[in-house]
């Protein structure tokens, strides 16, 4: 500790504590105009000077670390004239009505307080930008603090804010652009978050005024699970910022988290339920809902079993209301038939990686990128489709951490790859054995894991002898040099952390190229310390909790076996569960179209828009009975099928939790008045229950009693208490309220082992495959701008920042075929065939086309086929032959 | 299939950058041969002469200086040689120069040079550090910290690759032409005296940062790299040690703030050349995160000296806390401009009437001294003796080791404009004192000396502008241009009294 006087009191601080953080925690402001705790110092502003005893000039508080003996003063009548001084030379070339407008910016209320009047004639010529649906820009009040050009750089690595010139003649603009539309720009807006100034700032600050209140609650999008800060007035979201000390995101949010909220205010949210009535829909009570909902499940339940009903649950609901809705299913309905979306996305990683590891979810946590000395990123495209982890893993390879990236596209983390492995679509498990093979023949194993950690190296060794570069490169149409670099750099890095998306997944053999995955970590020693491991990247913000809860036809809460946790948990629930296996969502659908399912539940979930090989998936929907669509929005499947919507709390209006990609439970909470009728989903569910003659299992009045309940169900989740939440979200395991959360799993050993199995993994190809008449192999996936179905982004103005799907086709094929950026295009695959604009996208290799899925004018998963993942069912969407011809008929209708 | 990709790129001078950091410099392929001179020296020689000022026209860069202030004013560039003459008991920087040899290695080696290197390599590494610290010599560039324990710090520095030495030969401050000399009459002093530091800090590669200005001293160094190299004096294995290092010449876009030194490395790195808050030092942290030694070129080649003649001899030259001898160079005005190497010690008075001869023009009114970030020497204080300390306890300082004397017809509110304007026009903007209030201030003296109409200002307000520049700016500049407008104001404020309203 250092022993200082600040201001005449002694006081005592660690070493490495600033003069600006000192005076900080003991409630002295120092003004600053340049000082972001999310930036390095900068010492550029030099408002927060103070006088330190024996130093002949002032020292940057910022900047300045203590020393001990340190006598400092704060606010000197010296600093302070030093202060006003400052404020004037600023103020002389400021524009007065920016302080009127925005009167609480750091540099108009240090104006305010010291009595500087700004006095600029606004003659001083500027970029200004009012074109950006989020950001205005007005650099009449730029002040050179450069923090919208540090943060850009330092945080979202993006680079897109330059100075230019120097001097008093210094201009901040965006990169070789006139706009930021057409500039680097990702509109992360962490410069109008920095900005000091009215400068660069929020346009929805500036059309709906400034926030009155502030909510802290998790974002509603990916699975990063960043925090943020609600901005409210009048009951309307104005504002949203990310919270500074939120151990995800650490200050930071992209385009989605910040800006994408407009869709809790859209005129089209369903407020009221609703029963179709032939065409029509008839707007009725909760009351009359209710009745119809309960009367019509036990009709269908008496008539034809509970077999005949499935439920699904929701990724954009909370825990608390997928443990209901998982519970109502198994113990109303008496069936297992409950599933969510993480069918159509990870379950081959919880499949695969509880079988190797014990656990299905991610070893290691987002802390451990700054930590890692490598990353192996694999079929996830982390800058646009889980951004704050992109920005992070940029930084850390900006200060040298090696990076491989194996996509069959060119994404801006394989441009800055080191080595990145361009495989054919649907060839991870030949690369990734090839891989192994690599780490195998030269040596390059862990020693100590193999001997303590892992087992089964003896048949695994003979196995992958067979797996040479060479004969992995004639599948995957990589060279055999690069895949020995990467397999070099890979264990060399050490320890190297691997992130895995739905590139991996989304596969007839997506399972086992997850174990393929897994054995790599596995042979090179990186699991169960920090930087290493192997962590998928979950899509939506809880499809974690979705099925860890339970909606999961196999697994009970805390994503426990039925066979082995039933009888536990029908004492918990007071009643019996279903002895048969239930239907997962594919075989939900299945049955549908072979008449057996004749009800559907589907919670926040569009089937109908989302599943794949549309026209397919439409006939069996048509089948059933009695579709219940719980949701904010008439989604497709509500418009074609549904019989009853139900209006449904968007994640802004409900309190609850969700559950990150890293384990982590984060609080949900409520920030605005559900609009109309809008109901949390628990309470919807539980209304239904208590119909159904189950009130006394679901007589619940807060989010916070269903956890309560689910934490005595689940037992590594005991120790997560909203008391506990309310400060901090923590990691499972955490069996009890001392424990402060699990970072990294398997430490000392596996769940029930001490070692982890190497597994043999044959090569099964995928059955769709190209041919003359579909010469083209499309992968589908998401874009920064857009959120899965759309459902809330497009009803936002990211609209404005990306329209609809393209296809995305490489330069080279779009000059064979004639093809024009912007042509409309007709794909069609063995499946269905769809139009769309096409983009030119040199990131594209020739042979291959990649689209997004966003657009429900396009739906194109009318493409997908009916491969499906050989364990858990997961469809293909990432291997889907195709022919591209140009559409004559003009653009998409 | 492409080709395996390399997997990591070695580091090197990156001497590329971008559009926008660019646009920071103001010679970016600017052909000096018939641009006029602004420099200081150039500006007190021209109001000698009478007449209208000359400004500079409109959109065209402004050139300070040429390093011809011997011969001032001037326009473009030329190859004069100034006088040179060593005033001193021992000739340590400018003895060759004085003796009129040419630049070649021949001429080099037949007045004994690399006998230090040769001698020093026989030994240990730090046996040179230890040398100069035993000199007691510092930095000549201006800051005057000590050479010996910038040499230590940057040879105990851990890297995981190579330390740089890195010359700042920005030699930007108007007044002073030492190292133009020294870079084109004695290109070997200073190859020598890198190398040596290099051998002393384990250093294997050495850039020189030169300034836009000095293209003559361009060619000279190219082909004197390449004669050292073809003796192998640099390269794989010097003079047969396992002992590598090759120097590179990196030229400058057109900035005096590039001569500060973290401003000057991130220049190098091709980023906009803002100088950093310290720490971390170059020491530790400098070009491309390297441990990096950086020194102005007359620092490096009084080295050579000291290796050989021992630290001990050179700290016997010189007096107080400023040893050995310091190059000079006078401006045009004096009767006797040139180049003097004298000792540290010798009063003012000695080198402005008798090395200098006085002035041609008229009386004197005052000397700048060690450039435009220190302050003015009135006449009375021409007694203090030459030293680090004794002229900071007049506010004036060594600086760079320019010296340019003035007279009557150069008024104290124009030249504080004059350096006000240069001042703010060099300032890269960072901080707030310097990009503000040195345009602020230049705009008060423009009214002041009668240059520009607009409302007047209180001697109360320029006084609180020169404080917050002087305790409150990021680097040496917004501080070094505060000291030189308080200076005026201290020794020259009641000629200034008469310009406020």
């Amino acid at each position: 500790m250092l022993a200082v006087t600040i201001n005449g009191a002694r006081q005592q601080f660690p070493a490495g504590t600033t003069i600006l953080a000192a005076a900080q925690q003991l409630g002295l402001e120092i003004p600053t105009l340049c000082h972001d705790d999310r930036l390095q110092p900068n010492g550029a502003c030099r408002l927060c000077v103070v006088e330190v005893a024996g130093w002949n000039r002032f020292a940057t508080a910022c900047s300045t670390e203590l020393t001990d003996g340190m006598e400092i003063r704060t606010a000197s009548p010296a600093v302070e004239d030093a202060r006003r001084t400052m404020l004037r030379l600023l103020a002389a070339d400021y524009p007065p009505a920016a302080c009127e407008e925005a009167p609480e910016k750091p540099l108009h209320r240090w104006f305010r307080e010291y009595q500087i009047s700004p006095s600029g004639d606004g003659a001083r010529p500027c970029f200004r930008d009012a074109a950006h649906p989020y950001l205005h820009v007005d650099m009449a009040q730029c002040i050179n603090c450069s923090r919208c050009v540090r943060i850009c750089d330092e945080v979202q690595g993006q680079f897109v804010w330059r100075a230019w010139n120097r001097g008093a003649e210094t201009r901040i603009l965006p990169n070789a652009a006139a706009c930021l539309t057409e500039s680097d720009c990702v509109s992360c807006g962490a410069c109008a978050d920095t900005c000091p100034t009215g400068a660069i700032q929020d346009v929805s600050e500036r059309v709906h005024g400034a926030a009155e209140q502030w909510t802290r609650t998790t974002c509603p999008y990916c699975g990063t699970g960043c925090e943020m800060l609600v901005g409210t007035r009048a009951d309307r979201i104005v504002q949203v910022r990310p919270a500074l000390d939120a151990p995800v995101n650490k200050g930071h949010l992209c385009v989605k988290g910040r800006y994408a909220f407009e869709f809790t205010h859209s005129p089209e949210r369903v407020t009221e339920p609703m029963i179709r009535e032939g065409e029509k829909w008839r707007a009725v009570s909760w009351t009359e809902a209710v009745i119809f909902v309960a009367s019509r499940l036990t009709a269908i339940l008496e008539k034809h079993g509970p077999q005949s009903i499935g439920m699904l649950g929701s990724a954009r609901g909370t825990n608390e209301e997928n443990y209901v809705a998982q519970k109502f299913a198994r113990l109303v309905l008496g069936t297992n038939n409950i599933d969510c979306c993480a069918r159509v996305c990870h379950a081959p990683t919880a499949a695969a990686m509880k079988h190797m590891l014990g656990t299905g979810a991610a070893t290691n946590s987002f802390d451990d990128i700054e930590q890692a000395g490598g990353f192996l990123i694999c079929g996830c495209n982390p800058t646009e489709a889980h951004p704050i982890v992109g920005a992070r893993i940029k930084q850390a390879v900006r200060r040298g951490a090696a990076l491989i990236v194996i996509d069959p596209r060119e994404t801006e983390l394989a441009q800055m790859a080191a080595v990145h492995l361009a495989l054919r679509p649907g060839t991870n498990v030949p690369l990734l054995n090839a891989l192994a093979h690599v780490i195998v023949e030269e040596g390059l194993a862990d020693p100590v894991a193999l001997q303590e950690r892992v087992r089964d190296f003896a048949p695994f060794r003979e196995f992958i002898r067979e797996w040479t570069p060479e004969r992995a490169a004639t599948i995957c149409g990589v060279d055999p040099a690069r895949i020995r670099a990467a397999a070099r750099l890979y264990a060399e890095a050490r320890p190297t952390m691997a992130f895995h998306g739905l590139g991996m997944t989304e596969h007839v053999q997506g399972t086992e190229g997850v174990m393929a995955l897994v054995n790599l970590a596995l042979l090179t020693g990186n699991f169960g310390k920090p930087g290493a491991g192997v962590n998928p990247l979950r899509g939506q913000n809880n499809v974690q909790g979705s099925a860890h809860m339970g909606c999961e036809p196999g697994h009970l809460t805390g994503f426990v076996p039925i066979e082995t946790a039933r009888d536990a948990f029908a004492t918990a629930w007071g009643g019996a569960l279903s002895q048969k296996p239930g239907l997962n969502l594919m075989q939900m659908m299945d049955a549908a179209g072979r008449s057996e399912l004749k009800a559907l539940w589907a919670i926040g979930y569009d089937v109908a828009f989302t599943n794949p090989g549309t026209l397919q998936t439409h006939a069996a929907l048509e089948m059933i009975e009695l579709v219940i669509v719980q949701d904010l929005f008439f989604n497709e499947l509500a418009h074609k099928f549904g019989h009853v919507i139900l209006p449904a709390a968007s994640p802004f209006e409900k309190d609850g939790t969700f559950m990150n990609s890293e384990r982590r439970v984060q609080r949900v909470r409520r920030a605005v008045a559900p609009p109309g009728a809008a109901l949390p989903d628990w309470k919807i569910v539980g209304d239904v229950a208590r119909a159904m003659g189950f009130g006394s299992a679901f007589k619940y009045t807060s989010a916070e009693e269903i956890w309560d309940e689910v934490r005595q169900v689940w037992k590594a989740g005991a120790g997560m208490s909203y008391a506990r939440l309310d400060r901090q979200g923590l990691q499972w395991p955490c069996p009890d309220e001392t424990h402060p959360g699990t970072t990294i799993l398997h430490t000392d050993s596996f769940p029930g082992s001490k070692t982890a199995p190497l597994v043999c993994l044959d090569y099964k190809a995928s059955l769709d495959t190209t041919c003359a008449e579909f010469p083209f192999m499309l992968t589908t996936g998401r874009s920064l701008y857009q959120f899965n179905a759309g459902t809330m982004t497009m009803r936002t103005p990211n609209r404005e920042l990306r329209a609809t799907d393209t296809l995305d086709l490489s330069p080279a094929d779009g000059a064979q075929l004639d093809l024009r950026e912007g042509d409309t295009v007709s794909v069609r695959s063995r499946q269905g065939s769809v139009l769309l604009p096409l983009h030119l996208d040199p990131r594209v290799k020739r042979g291959e086309a990649f689209a997004t899925f966003h657009a429900r004018e396009i739906g194109i998963n009318h493409l997908i086929g009916a491969g499906r993942d050989r364990e858990v069912m997961t469809p293909e969407y990432k291997v889907v032959a195709v022919c591209i011809e140009k559409h004559e008929g003009g653009a998409v209708p | 299939m492409n080709p395996a990709p390399a997997i990591a790129r070695p580091p090197g001078p990156r001497f590329e950058a971008g559009a926008e950091v660019e646009s920071f410099y103001h010679l970016v392929g600017c052909d000096l041969s018939r641009r006029r001179c602004e420099g200081t020296a150039c500006f007190v020689a021209q109001n000698a002469l009478g007449g209208a000022p000359v400004l500079p026209a409109p959109g065209e860069p402004r050139i300070a200086c040429l390093g011809r202030c011997f011969e001032a004013p001037v326009i473009g560039l030329d190859r004069a040689r100034p006088r040179i003459e060593v005033q001193a008991r021992e000739g340590v920087v400018l003895s060759r120069l004085a003796r009129g040899l040419d630049a070649g290695l021949a001429a080099y080696q037949s007045a004994g040079g690399g006998t230090a290197l040769a001698q020093a390599l026989r030994g240990q590494p730090s046996a040179v550090i230890e040398a100069v610290i035993a000199s007691e010599l510092r930095g000549r560039g201006g800051a005057a910290f000590p050479t010996g324990r910038k040499w230590s710090a940057v040879a105990a520095a851990p890297t995981p690759d190579t330390r740089w030495i890195v010359a700042n030969a920005d030699e930007g401050d108007a007044g002073a032409y030492i190292d133009r000399f020294i870079l084109e009459g004695d290109p070997h002093a200073l190859i020598e005296g890198l190398t040596l530091a290099a051998f002393a800090v384990g250093a294997s590669r050495g850039i020189i940062y030169l300034r836009h200005e000095y293209p003559y001293a361009q060619q000279v160094l190219e082909q004197a790299l390449a004669e050292a190299r073809a003796a192998g004096w640099l390269g794989g294995s010097i003079r047969g040690r396992d002992f590598a290092f090759e120097i590179e010449v990196f030229v400058g876009h057109g900035s005096y703030i590039c001569g500060e030194e973290t401003a000057l490395l991130h220049s190098l790195a091709g980023q906009r050349p803002e100088p950093t808050i310290r720490p971390p030092y170059a020491a530790s942290r400098g070009y491309l995160g390297r441990p990096t030694l950086v020194s102005n070129v007359e620092t490096f080649a009084t080295v050579p000296w000291i290796v050989e003649r021992g630290g001990e001899a050179y700290r016997a030259l010189g007096f107080s806390q400023s040893r050995g001898t310091k190059a000079l160079s006078l401006n045009s005005l004096f009767v006797r401009p040139g180049l003097y190497e004298v000792e540290f010690g010798l009063p003012l008075r000695r080198i402005v009437e008798e090395l200098g001869g006085g002035l041609r023009s008229g009386s004197l009114k005052g000397v700048i001294v060690g450039g435009p970030l220190a302050g003015i020497v009135p006449p009375h204080l021409l007694d203090t003796p030459l030293g680090f300390e004794e002229l900071h306890a007049i506010g004036a300082a060594v600086g760079h080791g320019g010296v340019i004397a003035f007279d009557h017809s150069t008024s104290i509110a124009a030249l504080v404009h004059h350096v006000l304007s240069f001042g703010a026009s060099e300032s890269c903007g960072k901080c707030t004192p310097c990009r503000l209030g040195t345009r602020r201030l230049e705009e008060i003296f423009a009214r002041a000396a009668g240059l520009a109409e607009g409302p007047g200002t209180t001697r109360a307000e320029v006084e609180e502008l020169i404080a917050v520049l002087r305790q409150a700016s990021l680097c040496g500049h917004g501080v070094g241009l505060g000291d030189f407008a308080a200076s005026a104001l201290r020794y020259f404020g009641k000629e200034l009294d008469a310009c406020w309203p």
